[in-house]
């Protein structure tokens, strides 16, 4: 009994030991971002077919239409329709006149004053073209934190009750099924089969062509209409990490001596469940808490490509398909931060959940 | 198993891995898959396994490629066996082809007249699954493409076995500094997104099969290389690795000949989920355009196909199945090892 007594409250303890780490962790994230956005923005400038490229084959063709063709014997491109002098000021303009280290350090100053620069497709600037994709993105990542914990949850918590009866076994194969089957290939596969052949669903998009019109009822649900298959997806991609981790755990505490001993001691076993080894279990659901907020960006490319819905992965394959790199490099920034910060955050989840954990040996042996 | 002088760990290990019915079984059916796709142009392949023409045997499957000419055809291109069986058999002179059970190659267009691809399955022209948007047959682009998304696999397993156990274990084993730094560089590496940087790569220079593996090697070598890198740390710390200190044992030695060993677990149960995950990479890079270039037979290119087609269901339908199938065996046999490997046991109340 004695160990209880000496265990600080939470928030004391949190004080004392944990806050030192949580700045030291909040200031590496520094090196790690410019380490992240120094080796990506030296890809996009190492590579031919940038955005000037794209802009003088784009000019002209604009060209071949018109009458004249102004030539100005850019080395061999025959048939160009800028000056030298306007590629210079293109060239200065994009920060393509510099070594590649000196326009890094211009890009990073810009960003650090929150201008992400201007996107060479939508000529706006790159935060305007991310923001207004965001809530979508944000309303697929909220509802899939939902739905994942919502279901994941309980279901492991019943599977680990039940464990071996014919509930769980059936479970289990769904379970695997999701987790051997990548979440691009279950979306494929509704969107074949709901959408296509069965047409219960609608094929792709946000929201019907008439949402406008609709009554907020209406409006509701033909967004869940739309939602429905790309949230079975996201779903499929951590469905059964979520379920097993709850379920494995679970079942460690409750082989642990003090389930046993609170059992022994004639606790109602659904009791010694649900107050005890329930919340011990959780701690590991605690890790990946964080870094669900990443869910945000990751993996969505795909799924969004394959729904056709406008968040911010589209966002992310259409630039680079369009060589647009103040975009590209834009939402780097903003999903290696949220990355980054998610990290921390699971930690610091993980030191509210679980008193026994001590930070400041700096992970180094985990 | 004696020959092999197993240690009864191992053997142990095997036995275990036997017990557990389904993951032993799909190794089986995997090795087969494996083995028959290492043949498949004796199975699917636009050239006959064997022509009988006019007392004389050809051969033509590995062989060079044979003109028309050689049999009587008025054409020096290659010979094109299917046409030349229905001609043998409306001569009726004893010459005879036999052609393999999918009498077309992953390449080939087989446009017919009065219709459009893609054409729906059909037995009567041998299109078991029916054929592509450009009239490809899709069991040939299946299995081919099969046998690449493995190879390709295969060689990117090999390459961050490479990297991730020789940096592990040197950074589990030497510490200091070098952990330190190395620590540092797969925080970066990893905080890289992944996808991304491949498709910068891939939509500049059309990637060829090895600059995509060496590119996702290149990216993907951090797993292994931490899971090394903690095992060694804790194998370091045991008496048998002081001993061999001791002893005088150079580090080369011991963690080529103590550590390794012991840290076999971490090896083996990574490889079948490494081969899922290769399998995955790929089919997305080639789902998105930016994977191996056209005409490669790919898994990935066929799913792009089929969701831009969705009235001609079988091209979807053909490649989920047969992905399903794969992976879930893949993992089915990834589970078995993990539970050889790491029987854990649980109580349970009743």
């Amino acid at each position: 009994m004695a160990a209880i007594a000496v265990r600080p409250c939470g928030a004391r303890r949190f004080g004392k030991f944990v806050t030192s780490y949580f700045v030291r962790r909040f200031l590496l994230i520094l090196p790690t971002f410019i380490g992240v956005t120094i080796l990506v923005f030296t890809l996009t400038r190492l590579v031919p077919g940038g955005p000037i490229e794209r802009m003088l084959n784009e000019a002209a063709l604009a060209g071949a239409d018109g009458a004249t063709t102004i030539s100005a014997g850019m080395d061999g491109r025959g048939g160009s329709v800028l000056s030298d002098e306007q590629i210079e000021q293109l060239k200065r303009y994009y920060g393509f006149d510099k070594p590649v280290i000196l326009s890094y350090f211009d890009w990073l100053g810009k960003v650090f004053r929150l201008d992400l620069g201007t996107s060479t497709r939508y000529t706006e600037p790159v935060w305007e073209t991310i923001k207004s994709r965001l809530p979508i993105s944000i309303f697929y990542g909220v509802a899939t934190l939902i739905l994942t914990y919502g279901v994941c949850i309980p279901l492991g918590i019943v599977k680990a009750i039940r464990h071996k009866t014919a509930f769980d076994n059936v479970s289990s194969a769904l379970v695997f099924f999701g987790y051997a089957i990548p979440s691009y290939v279950v979306g494929i596969a509704c969107l074949t089969l709901f959408a296509a052949n069965l047409e219960w669903f609608p094929l792709s998009g946000f929201v019907s062509d008439d949402f406008d019109d609709l009554s907020t009822i209406g409006k509701a649900l033909d967004i869940l209409d739309h939602a429905a298959l790309p949230l079975i997806a996201y779903l499929a991609g951590s469905f059964a990490v979520t379920t097993m981790l709850m379920k494995n755990s679970l079942m460690d505490n409750l082989a642990a001596d003090y389930v046993r001993t609170a059992i022994a001691k004639g606790m109602a076993f659904r009791r010694a469940v649900f107050a005890h080894a329930c919340r011990n279990s959780l701690i590991p659901l605690a890790t990946s808490f964080g870094n669900t907020i990443t869910l945000v960006i990751t993996g969505s490319f795909l799924i969004e490509k394959i729904f056709n819905i406008d968040g911010f992965g589209l966002l992310g394959f259409e630039s680079l398909v369009e060589r647009d790199y103040p975009v590209v490099m834009g939402i780097l920034v903003i999903s290696s931060l949220l990355f980054l910060i998610g990290n921390i955050l699971s930690d610091i989840c993980v030191a509210f959940v679980d008193p026994r954990v001590k930070f400041g040996s700096g992970g180094s042996n985990q | 198993m004696s020959v092999l002088n197993l240690n009864p760990q191992t053997i142990k290990q095997l036995k275990r891995f036997r017990s557990i019915k389904r993951g032993y079984w799909s190794a089986i059916l995997l090795a087969v898959l494996l083995a028959l796709c290492l043949v498949a142009e004796l199975l699917v392949n636009s050239r006959a396994l064997m022509v009988s023409y006019e007392g004389e045997w050809y051969f033509p499957t590995y062989a060079a490629m044979n003109p028309g000419t050689t049999f009587g055809l008025d054409y020096a291109y290659e010979t094109n066996y299917r046409e030349l069986r229905q001609t043998f058999e409306e001569e009726d002179e004893g010459n005879w082809v036999l052609m393999p059970p999918v009498p077309y190659n992953a390449f080939e267009n087989d446009l017919r007249i009065g219709s459009y691809p893609p054409a729906p399955p059909s037995f009567e022209d041998q299109h078991y699954l029916g054929t592509d948007t450009t009239g490809r047959d899709i069991v040939a682009r299946l299995v081919y493409g099969f046998r690449i998304a493995i190879a390709f696999s295969g060689l990117l397993l090999t390459f961050n076995y490479v990297a991730g156990i020789i940096i592990g274990c040197a950074m589990g084993y030497f510490g200091g500094a070098f952990d330190l730094l190395f620590q540092r560089v797969i925080e970066i590496w990893s905080n890289i997104p992944f996808l991304y940087v491949i498709m910068i790569v891939a939509s500049v220079v059309v990637p060829s099969f090895l600059t995509l593996v060496i590119v996702m090697a290149a990216l993907g070598w951090m797993q292994l290389t931490w899971n090394m890198r903690t095992s060694t740390y804790k194998e370091k710390g045991r008496e048998y690795v002081s001993a061999a200190q001791a002893l005088g044992a150079g580090n080369v030695r011991i963690i080529g000949s103590h550590i390794l060993p012991n840290t076999i677990a971490v090896i083996v149960t990574f490889v079948p989920f490494s081969i899922a995950s290769g399998i995955t990479f790929l089919t997305a890079l080639d789902y998105l355009g930016f994977g191996l270039p056209p005409p490669t037979p790919s898994w990935g290119e066929l799913l792009s196909q089929g969701t831009n087609q969705l009235q001609a269901p079988w091209i979807v339908t053909s490649v989920v199945v047969a992905m399903v199938i794969v992976l879930l065996m893949v993992t089915y046999v990834g589970e078995a090892i993990r539970e050889a490997f790491d029987p854990k046991q649980f109580t349970y109340y009743e």
